[in-house]
């Protein structure tokens, strides 16, 4: 039951987010918009209800679950684009590499220097 | 016996007719995948996430089931995908106070990381003679699944094609992170959490909640962020 209310509350907040993707023509998809408006709408008031942290908690452990049936597709149509596997390849594994490389390089520098700058 | 038969083939209509095949399959799968990965010891490489996709595609093969009606009939776990993206806001503000005390870093690393998450794959996808349908796929590959639907299809690509690559990229990424946090080194939780989620989404994300609950966050944050910032610029990059 309790977990339910914290769906609902979820639920209202995507379908608050959807809302706001078509009436305002935004480009990002409603669930983020749902999870900006939640996040702030947790700030002004403090607190979040033990529900909708339950229910959080259980969507968020089955992530992986929900992606699954469209992460097989890619087994089903491969032949389409059969000759282009070592651009594809090359571009998600390198690619992939140097930008968490970017990513951490640039994190750990502004990081260090604003303790620096602390100091 | 011919009757039996008969019968066997009304079973299996009347299974397929309904969503439920399709989701004890991929639930099936998805609870296999994790036990095995448990079972041959959590190997960084191999995440459940891989071993129930593949589970799930030789299930699906076997039995010959249509490819595109399990689809249909799975959509009855894809929509949690926009409340699960919802919930992503709530350990985001249980962290805030990390998230505050980092927000320069933050800042300043997102919008150069998620461009070049992006970049850096155009131009070498390009550069070995991908078509403009590959690159509009391969674009959005760090972005969380139910944004980088929505972008592959503005831009024109193939979402098969780019969730094959969300998922491949998700797994490199928890792995590169991994191994680059050892060389550099990195051991702040915060960054490897938003390095996690910046760049593998929410496979990424996941593995940054096994490490703790601090970097779940981070993570969180940064597939929000980047799922932002790259649905509103990529579109527009894309088209120049």
């Amino acid at each position: 039951m309790t977990m339910l209310r914290g769906f609902l509350v979820l639920v209202l907040f995507f379908i608050l987010g959807e809302s706001m993707r078509v009436l305002l023509a935004l480009p990002v998809s409603g669930g983020v918009l749902g999870m900006v408006v939640i996040t702030f709408t947790l700030m002004v008031k403090g607190s979040v209800s033990d529900d909708l942290a339950s229910a959080s908690q259980g969507l968020i452990s089955v992530l992986v679950l929900l992606i699954m049936p469209g992460v097989v597709g890619v087994f089903f149509t491969a032949d389409q684009f059969s000759g282009q596997w070592l651009a594809v390849a090359a571009a998600l594994l390198v690619g992939t590499f140097l930008s968490v490389l970017t990513t951490l390089l640039l994190m750990k520098l502004v990081t260090e220097r604003g303790e620096q700058h602390r100091e | 016996m011919s009757e039996l038969f008969s019968r066997l083939g009304v079973l299996a209509d009347t299974l397929a007719a309904t969503p439920i095949l399709a989701i004890g399959l991929t639930l099936g799968a998805f609870f296999a995948g994790n036990w095995l990965f448990a079972r041959i010891g959590r190997p960084l490489w191999l995440p459940p996430v891989l071993l129930s996709a593949c589970l799930l595609s030789g299930v699906i093969a076997i039995l010959a089931v249509d490819y595109q009606a399990y689809q249909q009939g799975a959509r009855w776990l894809t929509v949690l995908l926009g409340p699960a993206t919802v919930a992503l806001g709530i350990p985001l503000y249980q962290q805030m106070h990390h998230i505050r005390a980092m927000w320069r870093p933050i800042v300043v690393t997102l919008p150069i990381a998620a461009t070049l998450a992006a970049v850096y794959a155009l131009v070498i996808a390009w550069a070995l003679g991908a078509t403009p349908e590959v690159l509009a796929s391969l674009a959005p590959k760090s972005v969380t699944a139910p944004i980088a639907i929505g972008i592959t299809e503005q831009l024109g690509g193939s979402v098969p094609l780019m969730m094959g690559g969300l998922l491949i990229t998700g797994v490199v990424a928890t792995l590169f992170v991994d191994l680059l946090a050892r060389l550099l080194p990195v051991t702040d939780e915060r960054i490897l959490g938003f390095a996690l989620g910046l760049n593998g989404h929410a496979i990424g994300t996941a593995r940054a909640f096994e490490i703790s609950h601090t970097a779940g966050a981070f993570a969180s944050l940064g597939m929000g962020l980047t799922g932002v910032f790259t649905a509103m610029i990529l579109p527009l990059v894309f088209h120049l």
